[in-house]
Parts: C-alpha cells; structure tokens; sequence
C-alpha cells in the first residue's frame, strides 16, 4: 500500500484509530514521520537492549559451552569421578547446642531435625581451643588447627604497644598519595591482607572441577578468589571499618558515651523540624587527621499519627515509632568527587516528648561495593539485584544497641530474623543454583540470639531477675523451631545422592558471672599499675609493664611479658615462662567463686602442646576454660584492671560459649550415618574431600568420618597424603 | 534599544555556529527530555520497574556467574525472557501518556522541520494522482501570479499520475490549482528562505488516516483527485560533523536529555 491511498476502511472508531497510531508508530515506522521520541527510546534501550546484550551473551554461552565443558572435562576429568556424593550441602547453625537441641527434640518441637537423628547421625561435635566462632570456622574450612591458620580469638595483639588488632583482616590506607593544598588525594584502593591462613576446602574442590557456592561463612573476608562463587560473613566491617557501630540520634542531653559499639548523636530541633547525622568513615582526603564524614538527615516527627519523616539526601520516607525502614542509601561526600557509599536502616524509638532515631551500623552496599565482600565481586551485586539490598556487616545483628538498651528484645528480633530471612533466601538461590557441588551457608541468628536471650532460659540469670517467670518469652525454643523448618525444607530439596550436614561450631552456656582475669593478675602480683593504682583504664592504660609478667586480653588468651615478643617484656623464654604458666595454670585451674564456691575456671590449657604450626607464636600462650555459668568480663575482654574479679553480669548478652570448649561442643546432624563416635569440627574438610573422591593433603589435622553412602557401603577413610 | 527574548534565541545559535532549525531541534530535546521523564516518573509504578530492571540484571549476571552449568544458564535465558515481558508491561501505561502527545507534536514539528521551503526560482515537481487513468488528458493546471510551468506535463498512465515543473518567481504562499473532469483542487505551495510550515501532499480520508504526512485538509472523497504532492527538499541539519534528518537528531539528543535528567531527577526508566 502505498503512502497516498486511502484506508478502505473510515468506519472505525476513535479509539481504535488511536491504538491503529500507536501500533503503527511502533511496528511499521514510515520515513522521518515515525515517532522515536525518548519514551520509545527509553523502552528500546531499557529493554531491548538488555534482551540484546542477554541475546548476544547467551549466543556466545550457548556456542562456546560445548568447547569450555570439553576443556572442562579434560582439565577436570576426575572431577566427580571418584565422587561418592554428587551434592554436599552444608547448614552452618552458628553456636546451635547439642544439649537444648536434644531437649527440644525430645519434646517433639524439632521433628526434622528427630528425623535426621532416626534416619541418619546426630552427635556432639568437638569444637576447638578456644570455642569462638572465628577460630572454629576457621578451622572447619582449613581443616587444621589454629597454628596453622592463625586465629586465635576475634582479636589479636599488636606486640610493640599491646593494644588489640583485629584478628581477621588488615585494612589499610591505600600506600601511595599526594597533597594538593589541605587535601591529600589517596592513589588507589584501601589495601586489605586477609590475616587468616590455610587454604578453605572449597578451593581445593574448585580446582578440582566441583562447583561451591559458599555464603557467610565467617572469616572468609576478603574474600580469595577460587573457581565457585562465595559471600563473605562474620569479619566484614561497616564503613567506618569497624565491626559494627550503630548511633543514637536523640534529643536528651546525655553526655554518657555508649560502653562499645555505639554513638550517641544530638538532634537539633528548629520548629517542627529536627536536623540530626550519621557518623561515617574517617575523611580520605584529610591525611589521617581523623575527621569523620557524616551524612546530614532531616526528621519530621508527627506525634498525632506516632511516626516521622525521614529525609536523606533526596531520599524520603515514613517510619512509624517502633518499626524500621528500609535500607536508605548513604553517600558520605568527602569532596573533588571522592565518596563512600553504604546503606543503614532507620528506627523510629519516639517522636513526642523527645525524638530518637536508631541508625544500623552503615553497611557496604552489596549492589554497589565499595570494599569486595563476595567473589567474585558481581555475586553480591547478583545477590541484590535479585533479592534487594540485605546487611552485609559481618556482625549484622546489634547485639551491642541491645545491651546499650538502645533497642529492646522485640526491634532486636526484628532485626535478627530480617536479615535472616535475606540469608535463607539467598541459601536456596545457592542450593537451586548448586546441583552438584558444594553449597554451604552459615546462619548467624543462632548465635546471636541465643547470645541475647540466654537470660530468659535461666530461673535466676542476674540480667533477667526482674522479669517474671511467666512474662519470659520463649525467644530460644522459637529459634530452634525456625532452624528445625528451615531443615525440613532443605531436606524437601534434596535428593539420595546428596549429603546433608547440619553442624554448629560451639555450643552455648549461661554467661552469670564475669571473671576479671586482669583483676586476678594484679591481685597475685603478675599485673603491676602505675603509682600503685587499684584500677586502670582500658587497654592496660596505666599498667605498668617493666613489673608485668603476664596479662589478658580478648575472650580466652593469657599472654605472658615475653622478652624478645613483647615490647616491654621482662620474662625469659623457656624456662622462667614455662614455670610461670605451669605456676598459672596451677593457681587459675579450679578457681573458685567466693559469692557461690563455683568453679569459674574449669581447666588452663598450654597452647605450646595444643596448636602446631608455622603461626604458633602468634598464638595465646594459656588458654582459659571458664566453668559453666562464667566468661571473661567485660572489663577484662578490653585489657582493664578493676578492683572486683568477680562480677554479676546484667547484660542482655546473657549466654556464652568462650568458655572451657569442652563444655560447649558444637552439633553434627546428618541424613548419613557416621560411625565416629567423637567427631570434631577440624574433620569436615578432610570428609568432604573425600567424599568428593580427592586426595587429602598432608598438612590436614582434621581425619575424614566413615560416612555411610546412600548404598549402605561405608565409604573407605584411608588418607592418601597428597605429594 | 533592548534586543527580545526571540532576537537572543536567533542570535545565540550563530554564535555557536548552529543554525535556527538546530538549535530548534536541540532545545526541543532538552525540554522534551525533561517533560518525558517527568512524565513517565509520575504515570509509572517507580518500585516495580526498578525490581523488574533489577531482576534482569540478576539474571544477566547468574548466567556469567554459572555459565558453566548449562542447565541454570538456560533458566537464566527464560528468566531474562520473563523479566523483560514484565517490564515492557509495566512501562507500557507510562509509554502511552509519552507517546501520544509526543506523536502529535512531532507531526506537528515535522511540518516545519521535516522539509525546506521551496526557494525562488527553484524549480519543482507537481504530482497529482487521479482514481481512473482514462482521465488523465483532462487534468490541467491552473497557477496563480508568481508560478510558472518549466516544462510540459507528464502523463504517467501506469500510476494514474500526471508530473507539472513549475518554478515560483519569489517568496510567498501560492495555491496551485488543479481541474479534473470539471473539478478544482487547490493545493499550498511555499517559497521562502526561511523557516515555514510546509505540508508536502494533500490527501483524501479521514484525518487520523492523513495526520503522519499531511497538514492540509483533505481532498473531497468524492473527487477524481487522490492525491496532490509538491516536492519539496527534504532537510537535514549539521551537527556534530554529521548531517541528520531531524527527528534523529531528536531522538538522540532528547534520549540523552533524558537519561541525564533521569539520573539528576532519580528517576526510574
């Protein structure tokens, strides 16, 4: 037809000659009179583009996948073929206990996890010296001891002034830069050295042609690269770099300054309009002055409806009181175009009289990174783009706004189960993507909450004495239940060809009563303050070191004043420290507690017959077992001396595991048998190798279980040292 | 004496070495940009597009990051499929509010923009189009003062056309008018040097039917005529080292308007 001859048809009514323009404009565009304005424009390159782009890409995936599994195959022949197992899937229940998990099984409310028992294994789980979680997981995905990969604690010590340093990671300024005028213009990337050594045990699953995909598993930060894809956990900062920082934006004048993990922040009120910020990361371009960026917020409270609304940048919103919002993004602008970026949630604690917000710690944006938190670093931006944004911190749950009473139990748990409910989503994204392979997901919740909630489990827990027994919530036995149905619907999702693990790295116990070790040491004469002071300040501020022979900091580690280690130390190696600690262990094995004659140290463990390694000197040289019902006070954990040793503790962080790691096994579930009657959690790595059908390497600690195989046939566990 | 608003819009061009019709053309752009993303921010669902576009990213990306396992790439591929069918639903009410009074005004535009007038002495081609061939031979032209026939007519029997060269003395607004079988059809035809309204056909049908190319009213339905085209050049504009037909310059310069001011506006396309 051509352009000048009438339609044979004038019938037709006005709506359909508009949708007739429309489809022509669309599908049959004529000379310069079609339309391509930017609406059509905007659905073209939004949409087709992006089909193209997935087109061209699926065209070269589709042509190109039959040479890469031919390269695959012959590079990775035996991938699989020794394999007695097509799938591992691996549940981490961080700090799940052996004990109430029985309990609760024994009551009927854990059927599936009763029904890995019946069917398959549940044992007690040895865990390692010292039962904390860093130490433990490293030790699951290493399959060695702490000598061998270098973690002994969440903290550990700089030698030449004693304060702490984070155990896991290294962050530094980047190591080249330039002044211009007051600006000193960073060159390149924060360098980041990941302190924990070893070599996890998907890498060598990787190299070998089976897939992993690894989410959360706790000190994997930075991450390595390795042929899988894996999401960092516990370790991973916030944006200021520490390991959780949450701010109190408020209106009451309080100059009290939060304990740990917390500022409190003045809201300015002008009107009906209060003005508050967010503490961010310290100013790249101020040369290490310390001057912190902020980001400037707006809240409109409206006391008659209990809410406000919250302005950020050009972002708004409205958050009911006692409810959060969403993750915000923030953008601290340090100026010349450098800026960080990170995402917080906001929490709305009142509005009338006074105003106050709870801000999260500002977490790295996983769609938008700024440090990798995933390898490679498109899995997080995968994972948000499918999911939305979820808290990236190692330390995700605030169990420092809730000791602080900043929060309460309720907007804790809120908090806890939203980021739980991210992490299992991702975990069955990992599973269903995962189909032969590895895939493991640690879960944080059980620790955390048990940390928070152990209180109420106890008749007489000093932080719980005033809430009636009847008004106790059964916070504890629900977070079992949840774990159990995440199981059973894991367990829907597999098949006989796959091994089910469900394990926890450390049990839990009451945390009552803190011990000052510090206390103790100076009180026996092993711990000197200056000008004969009864107490110091925190990180041994006023200890004097020229008279201290031993001292404590951290959850479990007892250091000597080594001469030739420490800066300052006055003890010689060998033969004075090797009567020193025996002379510690000595005094401190069976110490007992005058309010109640309980022992608070049930036993004092030399490290020199413990760990094997090349990072032994790194290592505590006593480890301490606190007895059941005791940990290291808070005072202690942060290097300072008070009069007291004992105390009671009132915290909401009311239960523990840094304690004698012989009370705190872990779990083991599993839909196989195992026959080991002790496993222990240094196994793992060796059974899943050889599960796989992989030679194990030499320098393992860990010895493989006998697994029974879907077959009935006991899988053979004879090592092979690889060469 | 103080020069107005549309002197300074005449005079910045020139400085800029752009012509009017450009710079017509660029400022259009912007401001049609501007309007289209305003536009499309408040006629669409902002939360679910982005989660739509953040969907097909998603699984762009898991068919990269698992591009070994064939059998997550091929649902990866139905995925993007679905994603992609689920934002082309969700943008398709915006695009309607966008489009349609887009359309009207780029007719409009393109009656100015679309051709050049035709020049002094410049001689052009008159085609009418009758309904029968036999009916050729009676067809004849009658011009206004100003318009001379260059040449004889052609009769081209197989299109039932009959082709006039006429060239205009100077500019104006002229009326050709044409008589078949006893009937006269008129049709405009401009000369200038400037920047004019041209409609390049006259035509038969109903007004949606005719509105993409012609600007004049239409012919009688019951006439001889179909059809009466003046041909005149068609425009292109200078820009960037390149020469464009306008409604592509358009379409550039207001896509990237657009996304500028998407990402300035925070806006969700």
């Amino acid at each position: 037809m051509k352009w000048y001859q009438t339609h044979p048809s004038r019938k037709r009514g006005m709506l359909y000659a508009c949708l007739a323009v429309f489809a022509l404009i669309l599908l049959f565009p004529m000379r310069s009179e079609a339309y391509a304005g930017p609406g059509a424009g905007f659905a073209v390159l939004s949409s087709f583009w992006t089909l193209f782009v997935a087109f061209l890409y699926s065209a070269y995936a589709f042509i190109s996948w039959p040479f890469r599994h031919l390269f695959r195959l012959l590079r990775h022949r035996k991938a699989y073929g020794n394999a007695q197992i097509k799938r591992a899937v691996i549940l981490g229940f961080d700090g799940m206990d052996p004990e109430l998990a029985n309990r609760f099984m024994g009551e009927g409310k854990l059927p599936n996890l009763a029904k890995l028992r019946g069917h398959g294994t549940f044992r007690k789980l040895r865990t390692t010296f010292p039962a904390i979680s860093p130490v433990a997981w490293s030790t699951f995905m290493t399959g060695v001891n702490p000598g061998k990969h270098n973690i002994y604690d969440f903290l550990a010590r700089d030698l030449s002034n004693y304060l702490p340093l984070l155990s896991s990671v290294e962050i530094r300024a980047p190591k080249r830069s330039f002044r211009i005028g007051k600006y000193t213009i960073p060159l390149g990337k924060p360098q980041m050295k990941g302190m924990r050594h070893g070599t996890p045990f998907w890498h060598w699953l990787g190299k070998a042609g089976i897939f992993c995909s690894v989410i959360r598993v706790p000190v994997t930060f930075p991450p390595e690269k390795f042929p899988g894809v894996l999401l960092s956990g516990m370790c991973v900062p916030d944006l200021k770099g520490s390991q959780g920082t949450f701010c109190l934006c408020t209106t009451r004048g309080h100059t009290d300054a939060f304990r740990e993990g917390g500022v409190r922040v003045p809201i300015d009120r002008d009107g009906s309009v209060c003005r508050s910020y967010i503490p961010g990361p310290e100013d790249p371009l101020a040369g290490g002055s310390g001057s912190e960026l902020r980001v400037s917020f707006e809240i409109r409270p409206d006391p008659g409806k209990n809410r406000a609304r919250i302005t950020v940048d050009s972002e708004s919103f409205i958050v009911q009181v006692g409810e959060y919002s969403e993750w915000i993004s923030v953008k601290f602008k340090a100026g010349l175009g450098f800026n960080a970026r990170g995402m917080c949630r906001f929490y709305l604690k009142e509005v009338s009289p006074e105003v106050e917000v709870y801000v999260t710690p500002v977490n790295i944006d996983p769609g938008k990174p700024d440090l990798p938190i995933s390898h490679p670093v498109t899995y997080s931006i995968y994972l948000a783009k499918l999911f939305g944004p979820y808290a990236t911190l190692g330390l995700a749950e605030d169990t420092w706004a809730l000791n602080e009473k900043v929060l309460d139990d309720q907007a804790f748990l809120t908090q806890c189960y939203a980021n739980h409910e991210d992490r299992e989503r991702m975990f069955f994204d990992a599973l269903e993507k995962t189909r032969q392979g590895l895939c493991a997901c640690v879960f944080d919740t059980t620790d955390r909450v048990q940390h928070m909630f152990w209180r109420y489990l106890e008749e007489d827990h000093p932080a719980a004495r005033d809430v009636p027994r009847d008004q106790r919530p059964n916070v504890i036995e629900d977070l079992y239940c949840r774990m159990d149905a995440l199981v059973g619907r894991v367990m829907k999702q597999i098949d006989d060809e796959t091994l089910l693990l469900v394990i926890s790295d450390h049990g839990f116990k009451s945390f009552a009563r803190g011990v000052n070790l510090n206390a103790w040491l100076h009180q026996n004469g092993y711990l000197m303050l200056n000008q004969e002071k009864k107490e110091s300040g925190d990180w041994f501020e006023d200890v004097d070191w020229s008279r201290t022979r031993a001292y404590t900091m951290g959850l479990n580690g007892l250091y000597l004043n080594l001469i030739g280690r420490e800066r300052y130390g006055i003890v010689q190696p060998n033969g004075e420290a090797d009567a020193l600690k025996e002379e510690l262990r000595h005094k401190l094995d069976g110490l007992a507690d005058p309010a109640s004659g309980r022992v608070s140290i049930s036993g004092v463990f030399d490290c020199d017959s413990m760990y094997a390694g090349p990072y032994v000197d790194n290592a505590p040289d006593l480890i301490v077992g606190y007895g059941e019902g005791f940990r290291a006070s808070w005072d202690s954990v942060m290097g300072k001396v008070t009069s007291q040793i004992f105390e009671d503790n009132l915290k909401a962080w009311s239960g523990d595991h840094c304690i004698d790691p012989r009370l705190v096994p872990g779990v083991l579930f599993s839909n196989r048998k195992i026959a080991d009657e002790k496993p222990a959690i240094v196994d793992v790595a060796p059974t899943i190798l050889k599960l796989f059908g992989l030679g194990l390497p030499a320098h393992l600690d860990g010895k493989p279980w006998s697994v029974t195989a879907g077959n009935g046939v006991a899988v053979q566990t004879e090592v092979q040292p690889e060469s | 004496m103080v020069p107005s608003l549309f002197d300074l819009f005449l005079v910045i061009p020139g400085l800029f070495r752009v012509n009017l019709p450009t710079a017509l053309v660029l400022l259009l752009s912007i401001i049609v940009g501007l309007l289209m993303v305003v536009v499309f921010r408040y006629t669409s669902d902002q939360k679910a597009i982005r989660i739509a576009k953040d969907h097909l990213k998603a699984h762009l990306l898991a068919v990269r990051l698992f591009q070994d396992q064939l059998r997550v790439v091929l649902s990866s591929y139905g995925r993007i499929l679905r994603a992609t069918g689920r934002y082309l639903r969700l943008a398709f009410k915006p695009l309607l509010f966008v489009v349609l009074p887009l359309t009207f005004l780029i007719v409009q535009l393109d009656r100015y923009l679309g051709s050049m007038p035709l020049q002094a002495g410049e001689p052009f081609l008159v085609k009418v189009r009758t309904t029968h061939g036999d009916i050729l031979d009676e067809a004849s032209l009658q011009l206004t003062p100003g318009l001379a026939a260059t040449a004889p007519a052609v009769h081209v029997q197989g299109d039932n056309e009959v082709v006039w060269r006429l060239a205009a003395e100077k500019d104006g607004n002229y009326n050709v008018n044409i008589s078949v079988s006893g009937q006269t059809f008129s049709k405009q035809v401009v000369v200038s040097s400037g920047l004019a309204r041209v409609s390049a056909v006259r035509l038969r049908g109903a007004w949606w039917e005719r509105m993409f190319i012609s600007g004049e009213p239409g012919l009688p339905e019951n006439g001889m005529v179909q059809a009466i085209e003046v041909g005149y050049p068609s425009r292109n504009l200078a820009f960037a080292g390149f020469e464009w037909n306008w409604i592509w310059l358009f379409f550039v310069l207001s896509l990237l308007a657009g996304f500028l001011f998407k990402s300035l506006l925070r806006i969700e396309i």
